[in-house]
């Protein structure tokens, strides 16, 4: 055999000249590792039996070797050289960490460095982050790992093989597989009230006074979340902190603000006494966390108007027999709001993200009080979102989480039922891919998508077992200890790429009844299943995810296998968020009833404009968001940083108020945070840049 | 008389929700000019017939109704606001007009709100306070109040 012309496909793609020296040298390694004697001519028989073509692969020609020592019956000798193969596998993984380690270095920022789930959440690039990155690879695989297992003991190895084809091939993407936690949730801080930190392994005891409360509450925020990959939903903190100024201070105590109750040299009012307590609990939860990879917890909390109030807290006692107040419950709603918005003027603040529940009615707000309010603190420049119902049947508490509240009742050991709720896991369908791939080989596009989501809710029911194994386990104490509920928690199938499988269909991306009917096709076909599914221990919900890196990944991977790809970034609404032609009014509509009627899981528009409005304008907005049944959204004026001086602007300027500087860095949403754009990976930097925000064509004629 | 596009627009007039019409064939001409794409004689018509669907499809979602340019056609404007007070009188109705004079041909009942000027720019537009433009808010009909100074206000955060 002539082996000198063959040219072999090394592991990066490469091509390189065959060398019967390597594989020689290879071979006899193996012998003299164990000792076996070997002489030309056996060496000789071995390389014999291979089969050389050109462009063969390394793994091929190691696969033959083995095979080939074998047949000649060197058993010992074969597998020496499989030993020598894993230890070069396992050298060529170290060297592959320490190439991600040189490359982390280097990166701009985290975001971009990270290579696995880039999140804009991490400010800093230390140590600390990098030990969060370094093992994230390893956790995909023991991920896949756990669900295939799981998947073929359920359902077979053949749907197990095609999830991890599909996942392979970018049809669909496991959100959040860098971390074996489930996701997201919305909880009740009733344990702790009763019990304190002790049932999820903290070690307090209940809060008994205003300072036990705050420092209490700090603790508890961090242990919840180093249980949870996403967000942690505190919908009841004011309820709560109010109930405990009100011990401290009398339940009017929001009638005599500036009284002094601090005899110390300080002197404190009211007022003071309970903004230091914002401070304290707002500044402590914005730190880096460790247990987090350095990401700050995701905070998120919730205001309510009157109807929300007592449909949620109407029947809720607390443990000294009393009810929770409205009257001082609203006033510190809004204390903390001006405090917050105020606040975020000297330092960037992410957290809490603030949603405010608000009831229609024909297109007003029912609570007027509320409603204005909610227009007052946008004219002001607070950037909060609003959600907003027919019926406080729903709500959301968290970034985008919708809830379907299923039960308002109250209960001694579990306390508010509506507010306890949350994702499990996000399993998300790459829309433009399948729909593609599904015109594009002749077969009906919406039997395919039907295939691919019933695999997704298989998917996700064998994650809802694993996770029960790890709470029949007591891994899972949040569960145990009632803060959340395990069939509360939704199983959700995320969806990107609507937008652009509708340019694909030649739709025009406008309100307009082509685009709908697609639109309430495809989703329609999640929310059947999802009721298919849904039984009375699992629940499932359809969410258009906030891709702030999948979009990105999607777009990159279609683009690399031939899909139309009319973006870097896959959108994240119902419209193309570069589209200059699209007006305000054009936005709520798409994002209004009928475009989210599937969409049980919730989706937030984000109106860019780029100047702030008026509170009239803003209560007009309300109005048309309200009329057209756009439940939520929230405003987006992009805010203004001085990397020079550190001035902070509410407003989109292009130079310092201050010390007029062009070097200027601005914070906007991207996905429900409020970051420095800075901060953002590189692709989603892109996006932002391209975004329209509406603003004043002109000011003269 | 001709149109180019519409926008919903916030900034034009304070505290109003405001669908502007940018009308074409301006006979202004100003020096810097910020819509120079209007100067010509192009667009669609605009007519009862074509204002009626833009009503219909926002008319519930914005607050006013903004003509920005038409002074070749004053009449033309003020039929049109005319129109939209007997068909829509929820909705407010604006004119910016590039003149500093109002033409004779509007009635001031027909508008809630009358901008005034050519754009100068040495002076600035309207949220400069040394701008030579005017807007005036037309009370009970006839008359009219200067309302300029709310370009000026500071934003308080």
């Amino acid at each position: 055999m002539e082996f000198q012309n063959f040219t072999i496909l090394k592991r990066d793609g490469s091509r390189d000249q065959f060398s019967l020296d390597k594989i020689m040298t290879a071979i006899i390694k193996a012998f003299e590792a164990v000792g076996e004697t070997y002489s030309i001519g056996s060496i000789s028989k071995i390389i014999s039996h291979l089969d050389i073509k050109d462009d063969i692969k390394v793994e091929d020609i190691q696969n033959q070797v083995e095979i080939a020592l074998m047949k000649e019956g060197y058993f010992s000798v074969a597998k020496a050289f499989m030993l020598y193969r894993q230890s070069h596998t396992e050298d060529r993984e170290t060297l592959d960490k320490l190439n991600f380690l040189t490359a982390y270095m280097e990166a701009a920022n985290a975001a971009t460095g990270s290579k696995f789930d880039a999140n804009a959440n991490v400010e800093h690039k230390n140590i600390a982050t990098l030990i969060g990155e370094l093992p994230k690879s390893n956790f995909i695989r023991l991920n896949r790992r756990l669900l295939t297992d799981r998947m073929k003991k359920m359902y077979g190895k053949e749907l197990a093989d095609k999830y991890i084809d599909l996942l392979t091939h970018h049809f669909i993407y496991k959100n959040d597989e860098t971390s074996i936690a489930p996701y997201c949730a919305s909880i009740t801080m009733y344990p702790w009230l009763i019990g304190g930190t002790t049932g999820i392994g903290g070690n307090s005891t209940a809060p008994t006074n205003l300072k036990s409360f705050c420092g209490g509450f700090v603790n508890m925020v961090f242990i919840v979340s180093s249980m949870l990959s996403g967000a942690c939903a505190t919908p009841e903190f004011l309820m709560y902190l109010n109930y405990f100024i009100g011990k401290e201070y009398g339940t009017d105590y929001w009638k005599n603000p500036d009284k002094v109750v601090d005899l110390s040299l300080r002197q404190r009012t009211i007022d003071k006494v309970i903004t230091d307590c914002f401070e304290q609990i707002v500044y402590s939860i914005n730190q880096p966390t460790g247990a987090r990879n350095f990401q700050a917890v995701f905070w998120n909390v919730a205001y309510y108007d009157k109807y929300y109030f007592e449909s949620l807290f109407g029947n809720f006692y607390f443990p000294d027999g009393t009810q929770p107040d409205w009257n001082s419950l609203s006033w510190l709603q809004k204390r903390f709001m001006k405090w917050f918005n105020k606040e975020r003027t000297k330092t960037v603040l992410t957290f809490p993200v603030e949603t405010m529940a608000l009831l229609a009615d024909n297109g007003e707000c029912r609570d007027k009080e509320w409603g204005e309010f909610a227009a007052e603190m946008y004219a002001e420049g607070h950037s909060f979102f609003t959600y907003m119902s027919d019926n406080a049947d729903s709500l959301s508490s968290c970034c985008r989480l919708r809830n379907e509240i299923q039960d308002n009742g109250f209960s001694y050991t579990l306390g508010a039922g509506g507010v306890s709720t949350g994702s499990k896991s996000v399993l998300t369908v790459n829309l433009n891919r399948c729909i593609q791939y599904a015109v594009n080989n002749g077969k009906d596009y919406k039997q395919y998508l039907e295939e691919v989501i019933d695999l997704c809710h298989k998917v996700q029911l064998a994650y809802n077992e694993n996770l029960k194994d790890l709470q029949e386990h007591g891994m899972l104490p949040l569960f145990d200890s009632g803060y959340i509920n395990m069939s509360r928690q939704y199983l959700t199938i995320g969806v990107n790429g609507l937008v652009e499988a509708a340019e694909f269909m030649g739709l025009e991306i406008t309100p307009n009844e082509k685009y709908k009917e697609f639109v309430q096709g495809v989703l329609s076909i999640v929310e059947k299943l999802n009721k298919q599914y849904r039984t009375k221990d699992v629940l499932f919900n359809c969410e258009m995810i906030p891709a702030e890196n999948v979009g990105v990944k999607h777009a990159k991977w279609d683009r690399e296998d031939g899909y139309f790809v009319p973006r870097d970034c896959y959108n994240s609404y119902f419209y193309v968020v570069e589209d200059e032609s699209l007006n305000i009014m054009d936005k709520f509509k798409l994002h209004g009833a009928p475009y989210i009627e599937h969409l049980t899981g919730g989706s937030a528009l984000h109106m860019n404009l780029e100047e702030h409005l008026s509170k009239a304008q803003y209560m007009q907005l309300l109005k048309v968001a309200a009329n057209e049944g756009c439940n939520y959204f929230t405003f987006n004026i992009p805010n203004t940083i001085c990397n020079e001086c550190g001035c902070i602007d509410k407003r989109y300027l292009h130079e310092c108020p201050k010390c007029h500087s062009k070097n200027v860095d601005y914070m906007t949403r991207i996905i429900g945070y409020l970051k420095r754009v800075s901060n953002f990976s590189q692709a989603r930097q892109e996006e932002a840049s391209r975004r329209y925000y509406a603003g004043p064509k002109k000011m003269t004629v | 008389m001709k149109y180019v596009n519409t926008g919903v627009v916030f900034q034009e007039i304070p505290d109003e929700t405001t669908l502007s019409i940018n009308i074409s064939n301006c006979p202004c001409h100003c020096m810097g000019c910020h819509s120079e794409y209007l100067w010509d004689d192009v667009g669609m018509p605009l007519n009862v017939m074509s204002l009626k669907p833009m009503l219909d499809e926002y008319g519930k979602d914005v607050t006013c109704i903004a003509f920005m340019g038409g002074d070749a056609e004053p009449r033309e404007v003020d039929i049109l606001a005319s129109y939209i007070k007997q068909a829509y009188p929820h909705l407010k109705t604006a004119w910016y007009s590039g003149y500093s004079d109002i033409s004779k041909e509007i009635h001031l009942k027909n508008f809630d709100f009358i901008k005034v000027g050519p754009y100068v720019q040495r002076l600035g537009g309207l949220d400069h306070e040394t701008t030579n433009q005017r807007l005036y808010r037309v009370e009970d009909g006839k008359n009219l109040v200067d309302i300029t100074s709310r370009f000026w206000k500071k934003h308080n955060f």
